[in-house]
């Protein structure tokens, strides 16, 4: 399991810290008036901050800036921005020192980062603590809007496409867009004309062209046209790195750590159900609970069976990894699926004895493996056990799934008969269900209004439908 | 774009139609007052297609008249950014053209025509193609693409280019006379 995550993490990782490189190498979250001059110049700390981030989960923002050796200050703009740029999830919450815990807890359980080992101050006093979290699955969807952006804005300059033309009055100087086309167009002549001074529009050339005008309209438009298309060219070269790595992780499971809490309770129950209770009983006791809170989920430990064999993956090295072949777990074997007998399992215990033994000649620690395979056997026998259970279960599940499968086709096969959808036809129907209410109502012909065209008899249908449940204690018009 | 949506109006209606064909009175004064209107916000009210329900009626001070709230169903049209359109031309000039589809009024600037077609000034103002294959001029029917809306409470106008692959004429009224 482990390597199969790290499998769809790598990728990730790679990509933030790409992404980290090519936008946020020159961010400063220092304020724009200050000079950037020596110390207070701290770009690039942004890229630090991210790939810092690659390496871990959820975190902890002060034990972060230690980490970084960073101002906690300057480590929270610098994250807060990321957080507006939509790259990091934040948390905060206050806690007391008891209830960081779980959060060192659950940092203990993925082995990235040292617990916080602070023992002794039990204080009852609530600290605000923030903890933040890379987002891989928004990342790759930002980076990917961010790029799609670029590219979309220089395309568009470089056709001059979708921009609202802009006029401009050589007059006055009043400012038109083509949406105002409607009130300037004029019926003496074929051109715009200014709404104050009836003056000549003009159309204003390009903004780019605007700004480095000089030479001849033409010369300007050519020379733009040249340096948008270098820039696309440049950022198609230099992002490539990028958007090869945007491809690579298309199809990956995205890594996800959930909410803080989630992330805290998953990694806390692992590591109960690893045995790794700590030296504190009365920890695990309490569930790692926040303060005495009881909390749900937490005393539900998970008790996952990992067989190798089950990923069909030949790199995962199973236990006792002699046997050429792997045996399938019983309910993984199926009616007229081809295996081998060592795959079903049947001749197992004496083909496997013999197997392990042969090949555990040849190897060196000899002894450990045969103490293994002691304790294999009674693994074994209680696994068996435990699978012909499993698929007596499975099949009752079926026949149940088969049963209520039926039972859910004939309902809809019922329903399709029934109308689920109010057709035209049917609401005349509905207005006579009202008739009792509405007596002055259904006095009036339906077709007496035949001067009417089609839909205005068609409406009076309606209303009339619709006119029972409103017009009961309503003043009644039509008798008086 | 096309909706079916429910609105609601209070209509007030006269005493003098107070009688047997109240209903109908109302609702022909609905198709008459909203129909063809326009709201910023849901676009051209183009047909009304049912009465949802008449709330009720409620006698206004002094003057007699009932004002009714009016649940309706009826079809709008909204024009959005991005939408491709099929529009007649109204009016051609030296910045642009003005193209109608349906309520909606579309202005095609002049640098959003292709660059291959030229303005000709004249009787029957037109663009066209320097081979003179491709002519656009008032009554020419061209599919363009809306790249920007100006919506106020009562009136939406739109601007659109035909500088893309697949917009421009579809049918020439001179090419067929
Ligand atoms: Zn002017």
């Amino acid at each position: 399991m482990g390597s199969h995550e790290a499998l769809s993490v790598d990728p990730f990782k790679r990509l933030v810290k790409l992404a980290a490189r090519a936008f946020y190498d020159d961010i400063t979250t220092k304020g724009d008036k200050q000079p950037k001059t020596g110390r207070s110049d701290n770009r690039g700390i942004a890229v630090v901050v991210l790939d810092a981030l690659t390496r871990r989960q959820w975190v902890r923002e002060e034990d972060l800036a230690k980490d970084l050796k960073l101002h906690s200050k300057q480590l929270r703009r610098t994250l807060r921005f990321f957080e507006e740029e939509k790259l990091v999830t934040r948390d905060h919450r206050k806690e007391t020192a008891k209830g960081a815990k779980i959060y060192s807890a659950a940092v203990a359980a993925t082995g990235d980062g040292q617990p916080g080992g602070r023992e002794g101050d039990e204080k009852l006093k609530l600290h605000t603590h923030s903890y933040c979290c890379l987002d891989y699955a928004q990342i790759y969807d930002v980076v990917r809007y961010r790029l799609h952006r670029m590219k979309k804005k220089i395309k568009d300059e470089l056709e001059s496409k979708n921009t609202v033309q802009e006029y401009i009055c050589p007059n006055c100087s009043k400012r038109y867009t083509a949406l105002d086309a409607l009130r300037l167009i004029s019926p003496h002549d074929e051109y715009f004309h200014c709404e104050s001074c009836d003056g000549v529009l003009v159309a204003e050339a390009d903004k780019l062209a605007a700004q480095e005008l000089g030479d001849g309209d033409d010369n300007a438009r050519r020379r733009r046209h040249e340096k948008l298309k270098d820039m696309l060219q440049n950022m198609e070269e230099q992002l490539k790195p990028l958007m090869d790595q945007l491809g690579r992780v298309k199809d990956l499971t995205v890594p996800e750590f959930g909410s803080l809490q989630a992330w805290e309770l998953q990694n806390a129950a692992g590591r109960a159900a690893n045995g790794d209770h700590g030296n504190d009983p009365s920890k695990s006791s309490q569930g790692f609970g926040f303060g005495g809170t009881p909390m749900p989920y937490v005393g539900e430990t998970k008790v996952e069976v990992d067989f190798s064999g089950i990923d069909g993956k030949g790199d995962i090295k199973s236990e006792n990894g002699n046997g050429p072949m792997k045996v399938l777990p019983p309910w993984m074997i199926r009616q007229g699926m081809k295996l081998t007998e060592e795959q079903r399992g049947e001749t197992k215990q004496e083909a496997k004895m013999a197997g392990s033994l042969t090949a555990v000649e040849s190897s060196d620690d000899k002894k450990t493996t045969d103490e293994k395979d002691d304790v294999k056997n009674i693994q074994d026998e209680y696994v068996k056990a435990y699978y012909a259970a499993l698929l007596k279960r499975q099949h009752e599940q079926e026949v149940h799934d088969d049963s209520k499968q039926q039972t859910s086709n004939a309902t809809t096969s019922n329903g399709v008969t029934m109308p689920t959808e109010r057709q035209i036809g049917m609401k005349s129907k509905r207005g006579d269900e009202y008739e009792g209410d509405d007596v002055e109502w259904d006095e009036e012909p339906p077709a007496g209004s035949s001067a009417k065209n089609f839909k205005v008899h068609d409406l009076n249908v309606e209303a009339e439908a619709s006119d029972g449940d409103e017009d009961e204690d309503d003043i009644d018009w039509e008798e008086g | 774009m096309f909706f079916h949506i429910v609105l609601e109006r209070n209509m007030q209606l006269h005493p003098r139609h107070f009688g047997r064909d109240l209903r109908d009175k109302l609702v022909t004064k609905l198709m008459k007052d909203v129909e063809g209107t326009c709201s910023g916000r849901h676009g051209f009210i183009v047909a009304i297609t049912g009465i949802e329900s008449v709330g009720k009626g409620l006698i206004r001070d002094g003057t007699g008249f009932v004002t009714f709230p009016v649940k309706y169903q009826c079809v709008v049209f909204r024009p959005f950014k991005g939408e491709i359109l099929e529009a007649v031309v109204t009016m051609v000039n030296k910045m642009g053209f003005f193209a109608e589809a349906g309520p909606v009024q579309i202005f095609v600037s002049n640098h959003l025509i292709p660059d291959d077609m030229e303005f000709q000034s004249g009787d029957m103002a037109n663009y066209t193609t320097s081979d003179g294959s491709v002519k656009i001029q008032k009554d020419s029917e061209v599919r363009l693409k809306i790249i920007g809306t100006r919506v106020d409470a009562t009136e939406i106008f739109c601007i659109g280019t035909i500088k893309d692959d697949f917009l421009g004429v579809i049918s020439d009224p001179g090419a067929a006379s």
